[in-house]
């Protein structure tokens, strides 16, 4: 894969082109500021970027909205964000364009190098890679007049898993469960949430989006 | 007094008995300064205007003589009137302020300068709190001379004096000239209907005449605006130590945070790596566990560092500003919460921050006591003044009794120059509002 890094300290954009080089994919460009990201987004089209929410120069929010921006112009174009904190509404806006190859991961997760590459490889297939702390918060919402109200505690925590981006199999690990026993549960969950069948991973981006309730309709 | 609650001749007669005694008191407070002055006037125009008596130098010399002397007795009216007002005024603008307390009901406050300590220095000297004094004696003397005649309030109180004979004096003494005038001219004069005609006057104004005191008691008896300011001063210092306290206890917390999370779990790292290195030729299998122990400790340093981080600068307000942060904090809340901003850019951030972490709390304490089902934060600009509004359906009966949360908001807005309103009947809904002066970049 052919992969784009934006991060500004040093010591952890380097260390980031290590680990994908080492899993065999090509950085095509390690930039350290929000122009320069989007930039490199624009022109390169990388397969994934990998990109740091707070850059210089003012240190506010320009990975981010680089990424947005970026988006914008290449509908789709897969993403993973990285920060040092993660926040609902930083996830909302990434996944309101509704394209799916979105992720949103604390930079600890960098840490374990196998569930990185495998966040970003999801994030590459046009999937998405939540960190369970932003789904925490997500199941700790007030539940609202919405379909997701009509899902059982079984059905939500499957659906939880799906956010974060988990196979059938992962998540069938994840809950001690067999693997049939999880596709009828996202069969269930589809229906639940009015999604038609077309291609099984759109459909499960589609889903999350409703469970983040996306489009950000409550704080226009 | 009470008035016998009987309507007719006998309510009118005490009412009247009532407004002459009262015209007679306040003619006795407000008149001394001006009958010292008149004392003065006459006396000092006898003596001056003997001195070009019988000149005769032409009339454009006397002319100028004589505007001399008026002069001169100007001078020494005035200076009467000073001396007499620095002796005096202080006692009786608090005369006035009693009788405005017991007739009308109007609690005025003045605070006159105390007398200060007086401290003796390691040189011998005593300082009175303006300068030094060879004896302790004078020094006392001194500070009790300060404290009685620099007085902003004495100053003021001398304003009090100068409207006093400029408008109630005349007043409140017109019901008691009227009598004596009217009953010296149908005994005297022989004028009698006009005599009776003025006592008949002056008796139907007199529940009325002194009522005059009222309005300028209440514009002119009051604090001196300097001492008003002095009071400004005070509440500021309070509000600085206020804020020097809670700046200590925060650096104090951090520090701790940082001391006792952070920063150990570093060295227990250091040390398992330590040990790793050691191991990891002989039983790398041991090696291995002990490396991945320090991984999770290392994630939990992470963990703690990131919530301290949080709760000095939540990240979404230093990388958005305080309208972004605000709808972070609305998604996080437990109950649904509603946002709506009319901020059209970023306040300053000390402003900024005070008013996320207030509202942080408002949604927090809803949360915990108020059960609502529907919160709305409502952010505003207008008149120079950023505003945040928590409406909340719940039960109600906030307020911000001593120690509680909200009144520590309260404080917190105070230091800005800010305030908080509660409006929060019992079984609700709850408007609460934070108010903070400032102007948008």
């Amino acid at each position: 894969m052919r992969v784009v890094v934006a991060e500004d300290l040093f010591l952890l954009r380097d260390g980031m082109v290590r680990l994908v080089e080492a899993h065999g994919h090509s950085v095509v460009a390690a930039v350290d500021s929000g122009p320069a990201t989007l930039d490199a987004l624009v022109n390169e089209r990388p397969d994934v970027a990998i990109v740091d929410v707070r850059l210089p120069p003012t240190f506010s929010d320009e990975g981010l909205q680089a990424a947005l921006a970026a988006r914008r112009v290449l509908p789709g174009l897969p993403v993973l964000i990285l920060s040092q904190h993660v926040e609902q509404l930083y996830a909302r806006e990434l996944l309101a364009d509704g394209h799916g190859g979105v992720g949103y991961q604390l930079k600890d997760r960098v840490l374990d190098a196998g569930q990185f590459m495998d966040a970003l490889n999801r994030v590459a297939d046009g999937g998405t890679a939540l960190d369970p702390t932003v789904v925490a918060k997500l199941l700790g919402r007030p539940m609202r007049a919405d379909p997701l109200a009509t899902l059982t505690e079984r059905e939500r925590s499957v659906l939880a898993l799906m956010a974060e981006g988990l196979s059938n199999a992962a998540i069938a690990g994840r809950l001690f469960l067999s693997e049939g026993a999880i596709s009828k549960y996202t069969t269930t969950i589809f229906a639940k949430l009015g999604l038609a069948a077309d291609d099984d991973t759109n459909r499960r981006v589609r889903a999350v989006l409703t469970y983040l309730g996306a489009g950000g309709q409550d704080d226009q | 007094m009470r008035l016998p609650a009987v309507g007719g001749p006998l309510r009118w007669c005490s009412e009247t008995a009532l407004g002459l005694y009262r015209s007679a008191v306040l003619v006795g407070l407000t008149g001394v300064i001006p009958a010292v002055g008149l004392v003065v006037g006459l006396g000092g125009s006898e003596v001056a205007y003997s001195w070009s008596d019988g000149s005769t130098a032409s009339w454009f010399v006397r002319a100028l003589a004589a505007l001399g002397e008026t002069l001169m007795v100007i001078v020494w009216i005035a200076v009467a009137a000073w001396i007499t007002h620095l002796l005096v005024s202080r006692t009786l603008s608090q005369a006035a302020r009693q009788r405005a307390e017991h007739w009308l009901g109007m609690r005025i406050q003045a605070e006159y300068r105390p007398v200060p300590p007086i401290t003796r220095m390691a040189t011998g000297y005593w300082w009175d709190g303006k300068e030094y004094h060879r004896s302790e004696r004078e020094a006392r003397r001194r500070a009790r001379m300060n404290a009685r005649f620099h007085d902003p309030q004495l100053q003021w109180d001398g304003l009090w004096a100068v409207v006093a004979a400029g408008a109630v004096l005349p007043v409140a003494a017109l019901p008691l000239v009227g009598l004596v005038g009217g009953l010296y001219m149908t005994l005297a004069s022989g004028l009698v209907g006009y005599g009776i005609a003025v006592m008949a006057a002056s008796l139907v104004g007199a529940p009325f005449a002194w009522r005059i005191f009222g309005p300028l008691a209440a514009r002119f008896l009051g604090p001196a605006p300097r001492s008003l300011l002095g009071r400004r001063v005070e509440e500021l210092e309070a509000i600085r130590a206020d804020l020097t306290q809670t700046q200590a206890a925060e650096l104090e917390r951090i520090e701790r945070g940082l001391h006792d999370g952070a920063q150990a779990r570093l060295v227990a790292m250091g040390m398992s790596m330590g040990a790793a290195e050691q191991l990891v030729d002989t039983d790398p299998e041991a090696a291995k566990r002990i490396l991945a122990d320090a991984r999770a400790t290392s994630a939990t340093a992470l963990a703690e560092l990131r919530s301290l981080v949080r709760g000095i600068n939540p990240p979404v307000l230093a990388e958005r500003g305080l309208v972004d942060a605000v709808r972070a904090l609305a998604l996080d809340a437990p109950v649904e919460v509603t946002v709506n901003s009319a901020v059209p850019s970023r306040p300053e951030r000390p402003v900024e921050s005070a008013v996320y972490f207030a509202v942080a709390e408002l949604l927090a304490n809803v949360a915990k006591h108020a059960q609502a089902s529907e919160v709305t934060v409502e952010l505003g600009y207008a008149k120079e003044t950023l505003t945040a509004t928590v409406t909340d359906d719940g039960v109600g009966g906030a307020a911000a009794s001593e120690g509680s949360g909200l009144s520590g908001i309260e404080r917190r807005m105070t230091a800005f120059g800010g305030c908080l309103e509660i409006e929060s009947p019992t079984g609700g809904p709850t408007h609460i509002t934070v108010a903070v002066p400032c102007a948008l970049s």
